[in-house]
């Protein structure tokens, strides 16, 4: 069997950020993960969310009828790339997906059976979704309305979160986002019975969509619990949206109780769209089909006649890793020209920066002392401006190299920086110490604690945290007790 | 051997931002000891107010070219 051995070159090439659910799927018991198998779809879409030294191991052992010597296939691995097979298998033993002994490898027989039936096209399970027959006296939404759909969804949610307590008045979207929003900790009511946007909120806003989608799935499904919603059901049909057609329709009829009660909350997010709440065909949006791919979840919502070459799987061809096309110039006098109509665009960029001059493709404003200090009191830090700046730069910009002016990166951070010139901890001054050797016997003792936060010999003090007095203080007590 | 631990806040800084705060504590004292060139120690319910204080005292130092 040809295998591409682990070079060095693999192990130097950047690693593969794990995929957010990742960490949760691990958290389940075996029982719940051996379930989630059984069905094709969710096998094919774990599959596409690990890295790529865990599929090639999987591809590698899914053909085979038994257990494959562990010797063997780590003589395929060379010694540069040892921790990374070996982590490679952590991962895929934390899923349930391999098994593994010190002796023997083998997948796990459901999932192995699964996603042979996933490649081979194999079974009627159904879990790709039951396409809807064709027998519709209405038209069926095509792709533009999809993305419209979605878009429209989406960013409604995020407008809300960044003109929320700004005086703005926007459109509210349903109670049950709005409670999902207050769960994950983006937006609290602080001041009131309104909802607040918090840091973590901002941060949040200056993320991909993709990485903003699986945020608040993440948040649904902690909450699946809870609302006594089968944990199994909601991440296959999750699965499911992500390997279906986009603009294609799919029937309700063979999803369960709990996935069609899932279908109001995944249309009030933009994942899926239905004529009406009783109808029983639905379609999966882009947001839906590329849950599980790195292409762009949302078309560039202004684009100038550039790339929007989608065929009806939703699959657009990343260019250069940016998701939306840049737009972004900023110049050496702290200058932003923004080239976009988008409010939601506008509102993000008006959180760090002050705005000066508005047009229908354009909007003007500077990067100022006061605007980047607002920013930097709501939480969003230095780094996160910066990358929302480099990731949203218009091609333009990739002449220059930096391609952020330096002095510009340079003044963001000492903005920061000049925030922290005080820095403070709570805690205990210890001093009045009768001699040298005292003092010195308690601060080895406090320094073993490690709660020394400052000493001075000479004066005979030092100074402890608030956690390690009732330590120092007892063992202080113990001495002068004895002595 | 007398040996009460002082409670406070411990804060650490340039040198200075320190001779703002001894400045300021003269007119409000809350220094409970002076520790080195880059360390107090305060008192620990004055804090907030004492980085309000300090970031006012400092802001009168910057300049900005705000025209408009």
């Amino acid at each position: 069997m040809p295998v591409q051995s682990l070079q060095k070159t693999d192990v130097i090439v950047p690693q593969h950020a794990p995929h957010p659910l990742l960490p949760f799927l691990q958290s389940q018991s075996q029982t719940t993960l051996t379930r989630l198998y059984q069905r094709p779809s969710s096998c094919l879409s774990i599959f596409r969310l690990l890295g790529p030294i865990e599929r090639q191991l999987i591809m590698n052992l899914l053909w085979l009828e038994s257990a494959l010597s562990a010797a063997t296939m780590s003589a395929w691995v060379l010694p540069e790339g040892k921790n990374a097979y070996d982590s490679a298998l952590a991962v895929m033993t934390g899923l349930h997906i391999a098994q593994n002994s010190a002796v023997k490898l083998a997948l796990n027989p459901t999932f192995k059976s699964s996603l042979r039936q996933a490649i081979t096209g194999g079974g009627n399970t159904g879990s790709f979704g039951v396409p809807a027959d064709n027998s519709a006296r209405r038209q069926s939404a095509n792709i533009e309305n999809l993305d419209a759909y979605a878009l429209e969804r989406w960013e409604t949610i995020l407008h809300y979160m960044v003109s929320s307590g700004q005086g703005q008045n926007p459109t509210k979207p349903s109670q049950g986002v709005l409670y999902l929003l207050q769960r994950s900790g983006l937006m609290n009511n602080a001041h009131g019975a309104a909802l607040q946007i918090t840091s973590s909120g901002f941060q949040f806003l200056l993320h991909s969509p993709h990485d903003q989608l699986w945020n608040l799935l993440l948040q649904y499904l902690h909450m699946a619990e809870e609302r006594q919603m089968d944990l199994v059901e909601v991440l296959s049909f999750l699965f499911m949206l992500s390997t279906m057609d986009l603009g294609r329709e799919y029937s309700t009829e063979p999803l369960s109780e709990t996935q069609k009660a899932m279908l109001e909350d995944l249309r009030d997010y933009g994942l899926v769209w239905q004529r009406k709440t009783s109808s029983k065909r639905f379609s999966p949006t882009r947001l839906a089909t590329t849950l599980t791919s790195s292409s762009p979840s949302l078309p560039s919502s202004h684009s100038t006649g550039g790339s929007r070459t989608a065929d009806s799987t939703g699959a657009v061809a990343l260019s250069s890793g940016t998701v939306q096309q840049g737009f972004i110039v900023l110049e050496t006098n702290y200058r932003i020209y923004a080239y976009t109509d988008n409010p939601l665009q506008t509102a993000v960029l008006n959180l760090f920066i002050t705005m000066k001059y508005r047009f229908p493709n354009l909007v003007v404003g500077m990067l100022t002392r006061e605007s980047v200090r607002k920013a930097l009191g709501n939480g969003i830090s230095a780094d996160q401006i910066i990358s929302y700046l480099t990731t949203h730069a218009h091609p333009q910009m990739r002449k220059n190299n930096p391609l952020l002016p330096v002095t510009v990166q340079d003044q963001i951070r000492l903005w920061e920086l000049e925030r922290n010139r005080l820095k403070s901890a709570e805690g205990y001054l210890y001093k009045d110490f009768a001699s040298q050797a005292d003092y010195e016997y308690v601060l080895a003792y406090a320094k073993q604690l490690d709660v020394v936060l400052w000493e001075n010999a000479a004066k005979r003090c030092f100074f402890g945290t608030l956690e390690g007095h009732a330590n120092v203080r007892g063992f202080i007590e113990r001495r002068t007790g004895s002595a | 051997m007398n040996r009460r631990p002082i409670v406070g806040t411990y804060s650490c800084s340039d040198s200075a931002v320190k001779q703002i705060l001894l400045t300021m504590n003269e007119k409000d004292p809350f220094v409970i000891e002076d520790l080195d060139d880059y360390h107090l120690v305060i008192k620990a319910d004055e804090e907030y107010r004492v980085r309000r204080e300090l970031e006012a005292e400092l802001e009168k130092n910057t300049y900005s070219l705000e025209t408009n």
